[in-house]
């Protein structure tokens, strides 16, 4: 965007594209070249080599990013490295005849983010702006091409073109479901009415997720101007945002951005000098799970009780007060301006046969690097936890990873290698979901965690069908019993035949994936619910009824434990080896954590 | 009369140059995470004390808020952009650590190493 004067650097950054295009193309033997070269030179100490995941120019490959100045030049061969060698990084001038000068949206997070491991495996679409630019000042928006995709839609394009773009892009809906977006613009498109909605589904609930509010609070104007051009598109001229008053620093960045954007002219009556009209509003929601589903959601805008209601008739053809009602989530309309602008042809590039461009994860749980990541589909989990995540903290092992948050299922170690797209994460026996992926190390219990994710869905059940709202109960009161070392033998059949009936008789997506967790478990970690029933053991020692605490020798009788336990259930002198009754102790665990002797053990 | 698309064009002329106006172009460029998730890891505290060190008179530093940008392990995070440097990033940077980076860093151009997200 702005030109700098470059000066000599401290050090130079090669990132190479390890990409599968560019690894066909041979970029990796690009690297010994290189480091041939630098070593004829001797500055292999000054300039460092690093790889990273799909730049998205497959066309152009091998990619070769040199920073400081970011320059990135495309397909270079081996011929052209001792040009490069010598006059960009000995000389400081970039050899111009290879360089790629594209003002690419996607690729301009690498200029700062690049070079660091975190972020040089991912590929930022929908979240390009975020961590970029300031999110309460829509000049910073607007310099990094914000807005142009929505001209360039008013200019020059009728709505069918923008339908048919998206619906060449290949994107599917990003909040769970997995819906081809331009279909569903389509749909909605043709239905008769004469009032259309648009409407930003920022109701995000899952437990460990928090896509939605970091892409709002990063970069608000993406959502509007993904909203307005469905807005055009569709023929509606009015648009709201339904999310949860839970995220006030959120609200208070759209609300800002709306208000700017009326300014400017971007929104509102005659958007930038058109005859398209097209405003937006926000609607808070309560907090509710089921107010995510489409229908529940549509209720709660209504003014009625968030409940959802069985389809078809689906909101594209009768929504918001019976009119067509076109509805997205977050991530969905951020990827609408990038598609428009760079096109749909290279979208489709990115991805799998399928599942075309990215997806947004929040990454967290028992993982070193939690964060928000953004990587192509068809990235692996073992890539997403390992290469991203920086693997498992304190040398524990990997033992499950939980995608698509409360609705989804546990992978265990032998489906790491389960490339991300909506159908082979199906195939594995999990959703893509809206993107929560909660990592779990040996040391969780997965009874424990089946019934975390059950007590959610149970507690956030609308209870307007019977199967949801009765069937979780019982499920939960089964798992319950289990953990507290009171399962019976048949307890599992039990589990698995009130699951498949709960999937297949509830009304919405909550209850048709309410039991997911708990199958998954059943089918990938069937050992550890038998031993809970049958041995009463609890292999990560997680379920407290299961667990007891005993001291050994190493006591040096400090007195630690004792001061700890609120029960009073530790007795031993001064220097004397300590004891617990097992009567008294609620099992609460102080006495472990308090003691710097490990002679407080847990079995 | 202008195209939408010719108006957008000019209308980013413009942003840049108010971008540029408000110091965009300073030798130093300094950005700090103020996300809800980086505020409540204490990113306010690290805005103020770069907010007073350009108030009572730190030269060419250009200080902006950004979004998450997704290390959520380690926040609050400050990023320093200089020309013709790669940029840096600082994780879990406190009031004090913010206060050396002034010091070591935009006054001395010294890189803390240590602090330094890898």
């Amino acid at each position: 965007m702005i030109k700098q004067k470059t000066k000599k650097p401290d050090k130079f950054v090669i990132t190479l594209c390890d990409g599968p295009t560019c690894m066909h193309k041979k970029s990796k033997d690009l690297e010994t070249i290189i480091q041939k070269e630098l070593d004829k030179y001797r500055i292999h100490n000054a300039v460092e080599i690093k790889l990273s995941g799909c730049l998205g120019m497959c066309d152009k490959g091998p990619i070769m990013i040199v920073n400081p100045g970011y320059t990135m030049y495309g397909s270079v061969h081996e011929k052209d490295i001792p040009e490069i060698v010598e006059n960009h990084l000995l000389n400081g001038r970039p050899v111009s005849r290879l360089v790629i000068d594209e003002d690419h949206l996607y690729n301009r997070f690498f200029r700062i983010f690049g070079d660091i491991a975190f972020f040089g495996k991912q590929m930022r679409i929908a979240l390009r702006n975020c961590g970029i630019i300031d999110p309460e000042n829509i000049d910073d928006y607007i310099a990094l091409r914000g807005y142009e995709a929505l001209a360039k839609v008013v200019t020059d394009m009728s709505p069918q073109q923008v339908i048919d773009e998206v619906k060449k892009s290949g994107l599917r809906g990003r909040g769970g479901a997995g819906f081809a977006t331009g279909l569903k613009w389509e749909f909605t498109s043709k239905a008769q009415g004469d009032a259309k909605y648009v409407i930003c589904n920022a109701d995000e609930g899952d437990p460990g997720a928090f896509m939605d509010r970091s892409a709002i609070e990063g970069d608000p104007h993406t959502v509007i101007e993904g909203m307005i051009i469905g807005g055009y598109a569709i023929g509606s001229s009015r648009g709201i945002i339904y999310i949860r008053a839970e995220y006030p620093l959120a609200i208070k960045r759209l609300e800002k951005a709306i208000a700017l954007a009326r300014d400017y002219g971007l929104l509102g009556k005659n958007i930038l000098g058109s005859d398209f009209s097209f405003d937006i509003e926000i609607r808070l929601g309560a907090g509710a799970f089921v107010c995510g589903e489409e229908t529940a959601l549509i209720h709660s805008i209504e003014g009625c009780r968030g409940m959802p209601r069985p389809r078809p008739p689906y909101p594209s053809i009768s929504g918001l007060f019976g009119k067509p009602t076109l509805i997205n989530n977050v991530e969905t309309w951020a990827n609408i301006p990038v598609i428009i602008l760079d096109g749909a042809k290279w979208f489709s590039s990115i991805g799998t046969e399928k599942s075309k461009g990215t997806k947004v994860f929040a990454l967290a749980g028992k993982v070193k690097n939690t964060g928000l990541v953004e990587v192509p589909m068809g990235t692996t989990l073992r890539e997403i936890i390992f290469d991203i995540g920086g693997g498992i903290p304190n040398n524990k092992k990997f033992k499950a990873v939980q995608t698509g948050g409360p609705s989804g299922g546990c992978l265990p170690e032998n489906y790491l290698d389960t490339r991300i797209d909506y159908e082979s994460l199906a195939a594995a026996g999990s959703i893509m979901g809206s993107g929560g992926m909660i990592v779990i190390d040996e040391d969780s219990c997965m009874v424990k965690m089946a019934k975390f994710f059950l007590e959610f869905t149970q507690n956030e059940s609308c209870g307007k069908c019977t199967p949801c709202r009765e069937g979780t109960k019982r499920m939960l009161e089964i798992l319950n019993r289990i953990s507290q070392g009171n399962g019976a033998e048949d307890d599992i059949d039990k589990l698995e035949r009130l699951g498949s009936m709960i999937k297949k008789a509830s009304l919405c997506g909550l209850g048709q994936s309410a039991p997911n967790p708990v199958l998954s478990t059943i089918k990938n970690f069937r050992q550890e619910y038998e031993e809970h029933i049958k041995e009463k053991k609890c292999r990560a020692r997680e379920c407290v009824n299961l667990v007891s605490y005993t001291i050994i020798e190493k006591c040096i009788g400090c007195g630690a434990c004792k001061r700890a336990c609120p029960v009073s259930a530790i007795t031993g002198s001064l220097k004397q080896l300590h004891s617990i009754n097992q009567d008294k102790c609620i099992k609460c665990g102080r006495c472990f954590e308090a003691c710097k002797f490990s002679a407080v053990v847990k079995s | 009369m202008l195209t939408p698309l010719q108006r957008i064009k000019k209308m980013r002329a413009e942003a840049i140059n108010r971008i540029i106006g408000k110091g965009y172009l300073s030798t130093k460029r300094v950005y700090v995470g103020m996300a809800t998730c980086e505020i409540a890891a204490g990113s306010s505290e690290v805005m103020e004390v770069f907010e007073s060190a350009i108030k009572n008179g730190l030269p060419d530093v250009y200080l902006s808020k950004k979004g998450c940008a997704g290390r959520c392990n380690l926040e609050p995070t400050v990023e320093v952009v200089e020309e013709g440097r790669i940029p840096v990033k600082y994780g879990k940077v406190n009031r004090e650590k913010a206060k050396d980076i002034i010091e070591r860093h935009l006054k001395k151009g010294e890189i803390i190493e240590e602090w330094v997200i890898k």
